[in-house]
């Protein structure tokens, strides 16, 4: 009633609006961005507490459960026998392919920009050709084959290289984004003291890339831990594979695989990341800020 | 085949003159630092590409003894003679039209109110939830969404049986599984997953313009509409440009998904180009991966061929 009246003699002085006239915008902007968060974690909300539920709770649509029951993290590790290899697996192959990608962006990053070889310009268009190319999917019948041989099918170490190239480019256009923000000018009276390239980008340039190095390792991290088609046909043995495969093929609601263990076993591997994440997201997204977007 | 680049600068190698052989060794030098990168690069990305072009033009079947003949167009007019192929790739353009307008028009609309958030606590912890599904490694996305879809023990299913009665067990929706609904489910799920990270990057295109501009447009009396689609719209279209391009990329060449929810039925609507091509590469008889590699090229070609006409619209005018 207010609101109309206050809306015939719309004399806009501010101090005679209500509360509510002056925010309206305000309030509905962050409704509708709340329902969206709330869109977003609701899922895995599920999940969190479909893991401490009893198993008669699991089989019930509530959300919260009756009684909590938090035996279903030591029960997987302790009764599913492959988990514990699997899990070491996903560690293993995505800490190593984190690894040697990173050392390669940030090499290849600083080259393109600061050394600039004949040539750098052909190998930028390259980078950005594969990125509109669906080649991870095409050139999977060839992996196979190169995988083959070099005898490292069925190998859980033989991953590491074809996963190293699935964010390579990406991580190299990235890097060298963020290396064109440091000057020429400190590169090259770096050069004239005497430094070397390799002394150049250790010291001086590494530290002025730090926030790109962080966006590399998520975006490496991710495209690692969550990787299914390459290991799936390069990897046939159970105890050899990754972690996302494994949960991608557990049978949901059956034996060892009931909800609660299921669940358990989804925020054991999907938490880590989450929470790394959340610790460097200020660093995560001055370095998407800086430039990596443009990558 | 790819030799050919290795063997220029291994032809470069006997020159005559020591400074040529200084320059070269500078040369070399210079590309230290790019080789391991491009080492990973051409072995695992370029090499494969050219690779499967080769075996496209022949009858190779992995688990056969024959060695692999030379067959010329065969495979590929075997494919466009296929029905099932023009029907996959429909299947999969089809999805891209159900995931495309969505991935786009709501992080904009999210981006656009994130960035008015004034409290800069608030605005971090938005975008901080926003970016949460993209750190979520793709296949524990699907996973996650395979449960919500699920038949009988999906919370989605729960809500619509038990919550609100809306279907009882016989005729609640079945979301995944080859079914009619199956494109549209997975299309949601993925703009749930990509919603926060295009948001993040339509904020920062946001950053770059000028608060000014539209400031003094709403002092002229523009309305927040006039001031969205005169000003705003405009400058961000670049980066919409590179985002509709990418996604209609990454779209058409949906593997993962269709194979963890869709398997191998050729009814399905996920047996798409992509799946067809995995099916015969590694699944059906012999293994044949001359007819496999023809249909990842007519598939992968189809797609760069829009792309480039997405380019050549969308390219800024002026």
């Amino acid at each position: 009633m207010t609101a109309t009246v206050d809306q015939q003699n719309a004399q806009p002085a501010e101090v005679d609006k209500s509360w509510w006239q002056r925010n309206w915008g305000a309030v509905l902007r962050h409704a509708v961005i709340n329902f969206f968060n709330i869109v977003i974690l609701l899922p895995l909300a599920w999940v969190l507490m479909m893991s401490v539920k009893t198993l008669p709770d699991s089989l019930r649509g509530d959300f919260w459960p009756r009684s909590f029951d938090f035996t279903h993290y030591s029960y997987v590790f302790e009764r599913i026998h492959t988990l514990p290899v699997n899990l070491f697996n996903s560690i293993y192959v995505t800490a190593a392919t984190v690894l040697i990608t990173t050392i390669c962006a940030v090499l290849a990053g600083y080259a393109l920009v600061h050394i600039k070889p004949r040539g750098a310009g052909l190998v930028v268009t390259a980078l950005l050709v594969s990125l509109y190319f669906p080649v991870r999917v095409v050139s999977i019948i060839s992996i196979y084959e190169t995988q083959s041989a070099l005898g490292l099918i069925n190998n859980t170490s033989g991953l590491i290289l074809p996963y190293i190239t699935l964010q390579l480019a990406i991580s190299c256009l990235i890097m060298r984004s963020m290396f064109q923000l440091v000057p020429h000018e400190i590169v090259e009276s770096a050069r004239i003291d005497g430094a070397g390239h390799w002394r150049t980008l250790w010291e001086v340039g590494l530290p002025m890339v730090r926030n790109g190095l962080v966006v590399i390792f998520i975006v490496n991290f991710v495209a690692a831990w969550g990787e299914y088609l390459l290991c799936v046909t390069l990897v046939d043995d159970e105890a050899k594979r990754t972690m996302p495969v494994v949960l991608a093929a557990a049978q949901g609601g059956q034996g060892q695989w009931s909800w609660p263990n299921l669940a358990a076993v989804y925020v054991i591997v999907v938490m880590p990341g989450i929470i790394a994440f959340t610790f460097a997201q200020k660093l995560f997204f001055k370095g998407l800020m800086e430039g990596a977007l443009k990558g | 085949m790819v030799d050919t680049a290795a063997s220029d600068v291994v032809s470069l190698a006997p020159a005559r003159a020591d400074g040529q052989m200084a320059q070269l060794r500078q040369g070399i030098g210079h590309w230290l630092f790019l080789l391991p990168a491009l080492i990973f690069f051409i072995g695992y990305q370029v090499w494969p590409i050219f690779r499967v072009l080769w075996i496209s033009f022949t009858n190779f079947e992995y688990l056969s003894d024959k060695p692999a003949q030379w067959v010329g167009l065969k495979n590929y007019i075997q494919a466009l003679n296929d029905p099932l192929l023009w029907a996959s790739l429909g299947r999969a353009a089809l999805f891209t039209l159900m995931f495309l307008p969505g991935t786009i028009i709501l992080p904009l609309l999210l981006a656009i109110l994130v960035d008015r958030v004034s409290n800069q606590r608030l605005a971090t912890l938005y975008r901080v939830i926003l970016l949460i599904p993209a750190v979520i490694p793709s296949t524990l996305i699907f996973v996650l969404w395979k449960w919500m879809y699920n038949y009988q023990a999906g919370p989605i299913n729960h809500f619509l049986v038990d919550t609100t009665g809306l279907f009882d067990l016989q005729n609640a929706p079945q979301w995944l599984g080859g079914t009619p609904l199956t494109l549209p489910s997975i299309a949601v799920m993925e703009i749930w997953w990509g919603l926060g990270y295009h948001t993040i990057f339509f904020i920062a295109g946001l950053a770059a313009i000028s608060k000014d501009l539209p400031d003094a447009a709403r002092i002229d009396g523009a309305s927040e509409w006039q001031v969205f689609w005169h000003i705003i719209r405009p400058q961000l279209a670049p980066i919409m440009m590179i985002l509709v391009v990418l996604r209609f990329g990454t779209a058409m060449a949906v593997i993962d998904e269709y194979l963890i929810f869709g398997g191998f039925n050729r009814a399905s609507p996920t047996y798409t180009w992509t799946v067809m091509m995995y099916d015969q590469a590694f699944k059906l008889g012999l293994w044949r991966q001359g007819y496999a590699a023809a249909i990842g090229m007519i598939g992968a070609v189809a797609m760069m061929a829009v792309m480039v006409l997405l380019l050549r619209i969308f390219r800024p005018k002026g």
